[in-house]
């Protein structure tokens, strides 16, 4: 009985010790979203080019939501030419929209110039309005929803090759 | 442009590992003096202490010539520094960013070490060789994260023409030159008491000397942290733009834990020299508040909460974690081996009395270290358990936090007004009759002016009942001193005040704090604020100001032409006239703009302005104003706290003290008859 | 003169504490939309900030949550249905406080129980009060009275 005081020790430091590691290889901001397995939002925008896009286009299939920003360097400039990969490979079975977040068009064109145009529609956010439908904290972030319009997966931060491929599985692309 | 040889960095570097070396023998010195007893082997341990603080000097040098020289081929010059950058922030920019920042911990931690062990090395024989090891062991960690994960002096190849430049944030204001420093004095100071604590465990030597230093040498490095503290609050408040000095951000909650339990510790000290009880919960406090400061930096550094200071998440997180661990784990380990030589011996006053009122203050200052911890790690634990994100924000730390502090307010009026022993009904009733009804006249008052807040309107009336207390102790004293010693009121006061630092110190202290809490509960309960979009020419109202926007400026600063200012320049009128111009700066590597407010303070509010959006073809800006009254009055009470405990751990003019050499085998005194 | 003293502090405690308690069961105003937006405001989180709430943010999403929570409740929505709108977008996480219970419950069950604990030690542990046998007179404690009545005055 006497010795039950040292089991003080273990109490107190291994909680402590065990919750502050699990933060490790977990990102604080990438918050858990509740679109996934809903509806997605239904829009009709506006794009960089002057026309319109909206969801009733894309029903019956799936598509995927990319929100970036000219002034997001280097994660939207790394995951520019995975997203235009996949614009190219899956051509009509998907369908790539990018959305300026916070974001001049003027600016937006300038990254497109620099770093290639894939050819896939750009939406112009005007007021963030789309950004808050989706739940987005920053660029980049990208929301995979499949031909049904359910919102299946969601990529906080830059997509690589790797996640592109496993995401996109979720939505039925690329089996 | 880049120093053709690198040979700066390389010395920078050697010192670090030189610093390493040092500190490595001094440790390995004084284990093996404590365990042996060889005074040479201290010595050179001291050396060894001091020669690291030269290394760490030298490395800060070396980093602070690599940053004014913009000395691209090292990493963290590249990553915080450009070629337009002004001398003044190159060289803050020691403390910008990580790397940098353990070079300068690890300055100021060897400096502490030499200070101490350097002033006590004719004394406490059996105590300093555990200090010096329990502080080499620290120091020891710091040069080690240098050496390894975070590397200050790593180079990097091709090298850039240009470099990124400092945070935008951290150019905006001269507060980045003092605000971390003080901070950094704050938590590298407070390894000194942790390490007494290590060494009397250790030696099993906690007594009222002991006490008296851990109480001194807690003290001083707690007057760094909480100037740091009232800095950052100010620093926040002139920067960022949102009107508020304090948002509960992870970072700043890490300052703020080890300051609750180190507060704690000073008032349970107390205590625990009248009378020897309390040794456990004392020794407890002085391990929980060093434990705190490396909880409070891993949390910041190691990136796994967002904060707006967190850096991404490096190696350096793991090496925190481990020094957290191995330093809870061992100083806990050495409490409860040493726990049956603390037990205490001494019966408690009564319910009522001076001590049970700094008991009572103890609970509450640990409740708010757990409301804060448990706070700030929440959303951590929810995640790890669920897999759910939420947060934790100021609605819920006001809400927790505001009624202890009330309490603790409530505490600090009464404690100092009873009677250490036990206070009977009628002492307590007399004592505080007079403060109470003051109290209520001033409740009832703000009342009917109608402020409603709780929080307010309760931190008003107890501040009364405190500062009526205080002043009638303070009375009391002179009055009772000027007719013992016939001296007329005023050089009674003055008298008495000087005679008795700690307790008058302490009273300047609580002073300070009142005067803190009174401003909080103003301006936070009585502030204004309105967004208006203006036009060239037209004029709002707030308070009793009136604003007109003249015109909307774009261009690159004086002093730094990469920054493009996009300033509103405004006249106001009212109880305070003028000009001033509020901006949006736009830095070269920052996705947003950097908001940069515009603020009037006089002694009863502060004229706040932040420019939040502009249409340059109209001219039109969209201003959000602030009326905060008596803001300025946070600042000046965190100078009166300051000095309140500078004054009380001053040493008195005619301070005797005796240091009396105990001898090793002690002759019997011979009794002669006098 | 000083007899009466707590007996009126105690007095103006009460009547205090009368006052506030007619003041809190008043029924207040009802509050407008403007205030009932803005404390809305308050408690949710800006998502492109670290940490401050919507009312305080001068970004671009908060500039645009705060005028969705004015169309809200202009339209009619209840609190409860404005944040249920913006937690089904974000999560939980928009929220700046913990939505259960439990979080705000758990550091007033610390301090009271650590109050408890420490006040049953201080009264278990209490030193027994002093009896003294009273070997003076009732004059000469009369006296005794008068006279440190009289220093104190």
């Amino acid at each position: 009985m006497r010795h039950l005081r040292w089991l003080l020790i273990p109490i107190l430091v291994v909680p402590l010790g065990w919750l502050l590691f699990t933060g490790f290889g977990r990102d604080p901001r990438a918050i858990a979203s509740p679109l996934i397995g809903q509806a997605a939002p239904t829009w009709t925008i506006a794009t960089l080019d002057g026309a319109t896009l909206g969801t009733d286009e894309l029903s019956g299939r799936p598509y995927i939501v990319n929100f970036w920003a000219s002034w997001c360097i280097p994660a939207c400039v790394d995951e520019h030419p995975v997203l235009a990969s996949a614009h190219e490979t899956y051509g009509d079975d998907l369908v790539v929209v990018g959305v300026l977040y916070q974001d001049a068009p003027a600016d937006a064109e300038g990254f497109l110039a620099r770093y290639g145009d894939a050819g896939y529609d750009n939406l112009v956010d005007a007021g963030g309005r789309l950004a808050i439908e989706y739940g987005v904290t920053g660029p980049p972030e990208t929301f995979f929803v499949d031909a049904n319009g359910i919102v299946r997966d969601k990529q906080f931060g830059p997509l690589t090759d790797a996640l592109m491929a496993q995401r996109l599985a979720s939505i039925g692309v690329g089996r | 442009m880049a120093t053709g040889t690198g040979m700066i960095p390389s010395i920078g570097h050697a010192a670090v590992l030189i610093g390493l070396g040092l500190t490595a023998y001094a440790l390995v010195a004084y284990v093996l003096a404590a365990r042996g007893g060889d005074p040479r082997l201290g010595i050179s341990g001291r050396r060894a202490v001091i020669g690291s603080f030269v290394a760490a000097a030298v490395g800060c040098v070396a980093m602070m010539i690599s940053l004014l020289t913009h000395d691209f081929s090292v990493l963290y010059v590249a990553e915080n520094n450009a070629t337009s950058t002004p001398p003044f922030i190159s060289v803050i920019s020691l403390w910008a960013a990580l790397e940098g920042s353990i070079l300068f911990w690890a300055l100021l931690a060897t400096g502490w070490a030499a200070l101490v062990l350097h002033r006590y090395r004719d004394r406490h024989r059996q105590l300093i060789p555990w200090v010096g090891a329990t502080l080499a062991a620290i120091n020891l960690f710091f040069f080690a994260v240098m050496v390894w994960p975070g590397n200050p002096f790593l180079r990097t190849a091709p090298v850039a023409a240009e470099g990124l430049g400092p945070n935008a944030l951290l150019q905006n204001h001269p507060f980045m030159a003092l605000h971390p420093p003080l901070l950094y004095l704050g938590y590298t100071g407070l390894a000194v008491p942790f390490a007494f604590a290590i060494a009397a465990l250790a030696t099993k030597r906690l007594d009222t000397e002991w006490l008296r230093i851990v109480r001194r040498w807690t003290l001083i490095p707690w007057i760094f942290l909480t100037l740091g503290i009232v800095a950052g609050a100010w620093w926040s408040y002139e920067v960022l733009g949102w009107g508020g000095y304090w948002a509960w951000d992870p970072v700043e909650n890490a300052a703020l834990l080890p300051w609750l339990t180190a507060t704690a510790f000073i008032h349970s000290a107390m205590v625990a020299e009248r009378r020897s009880g309390l040794k456990i919960w004392t020794s407890a406090m002085v391990i929980a508040t060093f434990v705190l400061t490396l909880v409070g930096t891993f949390l910041t550094r190691s990136g796994i909460v967002a904060s707006v200071h967190s850096f991404t998440q490096s190696a350096i997180g793991p090496w925190f974690l481990a020094a957290i661990v191995i330093s809870l784990a061992g100083a806990l380990t050495l409490l409860v081996w040493r726990l049956p030589n603390l037990a205490g011996d001494g019966r408690p006053s009564g319910t009522v009395s001076r001590e049970s009122a700094f008991l009572f203050n103890n609970v509450l200052f640990l409740g708010l270290t757990f409301a804060v911890l448990f706070g700030t790690l929440l959303p951590l634990l929810v995640a790890a358990t669920s897999g759910d994100t939420i947060s934790v924000g100021a609605p819920w730390f006001n809400t927790v936090t505001v009624p202890i502090f009330i309490a603790l307010l409530f505490l600090m009026g009464v404690g100092p007004a009873l009677p250490w022993g036990s206070a009977s009904w009628a002492t307590a009733r007399e004592r505080f009759a007079i403060p109470v009804i003051a109290a209520v006249v001033v409740v009832g008052l703000v009342l009917a002016l109608g402020l409603r807040d709780p929080a307010s309107v309760g931190t008003l009336g107890l501040a009364v009942f405190v500062a009526a207390v205080m002043g009638d102790e303070v009375v009391r004293g002179a009055r009772a001193r000027g007719r013992t010693r016939d001296e007329n009121p005023a050089l009674a006061t003055w008298r008495l005040t000087t005679r008795n630092r700690r307790r008058y110190g302490g009273y300047t202290v609580h002073v300070g704090v009142l005067v803190m809490a009174v401003a909080v509960a103003i301006s936070s309960g009585l502030a204004t604020d309105r967004t208006v979009t203006l036009a060239p020419g037209e004029t709002a109202t707030i308070g009793a100001y009136e604003i007109t926007h003249d015109r909307l400026v774009v261009e690159p600063l004086a002093n730094d032409a990469r920054i493009i200012e996009t300033r509103a320049e405004v006249t106001y009128s009212g109880p305070q006239s003028g000009s001033l111009g509020t901006a949006l700066r736009d830095y070269p590597n920052s996705p947003t703009v950097v908001a940069t407010p515009a603020v009037r303070t006089s002694l009863a509010e502060d004229l706040y302005v932040t420019l939040l959006a502009s249409d340059a073809a109209t001219q039109t800006v969209t201003l959000h104003l602030f009326v905060n009254p008596l803001v300025v009055w946070i600042w000046i009470g965190g100078a009166i706290v300051g000095g309140g405990a500078v004054f009380a751990i001053w040493p008195e003019r005619r301070a005797r003290r005796v240091t009396v050499e105990h001898p090793q085998r002690a002759a019997r005194p011979s009794v002669e008859n006098a | 003169m000083k007899g009466w003293l707590p007996a009126v502090a105690l007095g103006a405690l009460l009547a205090l504490g009368a006052l506030v308690v007619i003041l809190a069961l008043r029924p207040g105003p009802l509050a407008t939309p403007e205030e009932r937006a803005d404390a809305l405001a308050a408690e949710l989180r800006c998502p492109d900030c670290q940490g401050l709430s919507v009312a305080d943010s001068p970004t671009q999403s908060a500039i645009e949550i705060r005028r969705q929570i004015n169309e809200l409740v202009v339209a009619g929505a209840s609190d409860g249905e404005v944040r249920a709108h913006f937690v089904a977008r974000y999560g939980e996480w928009i929220r700046l406080a913990p939505s259960s219970a439990a979080p705000w419950l758990i550091p007033f069950a610390f301090v009271a129980t650590a109050a408890t604990a420490l006040t049953i030690w201080l009264v278990r542990r209490r030193p027994p009060p002093l009896r003294v046998p009273a070997r003076i007179s009732p004059g000469e404690r009369a006296r005794i009275h008068a006279e440190a009545d009289a220093l104190d005055g």
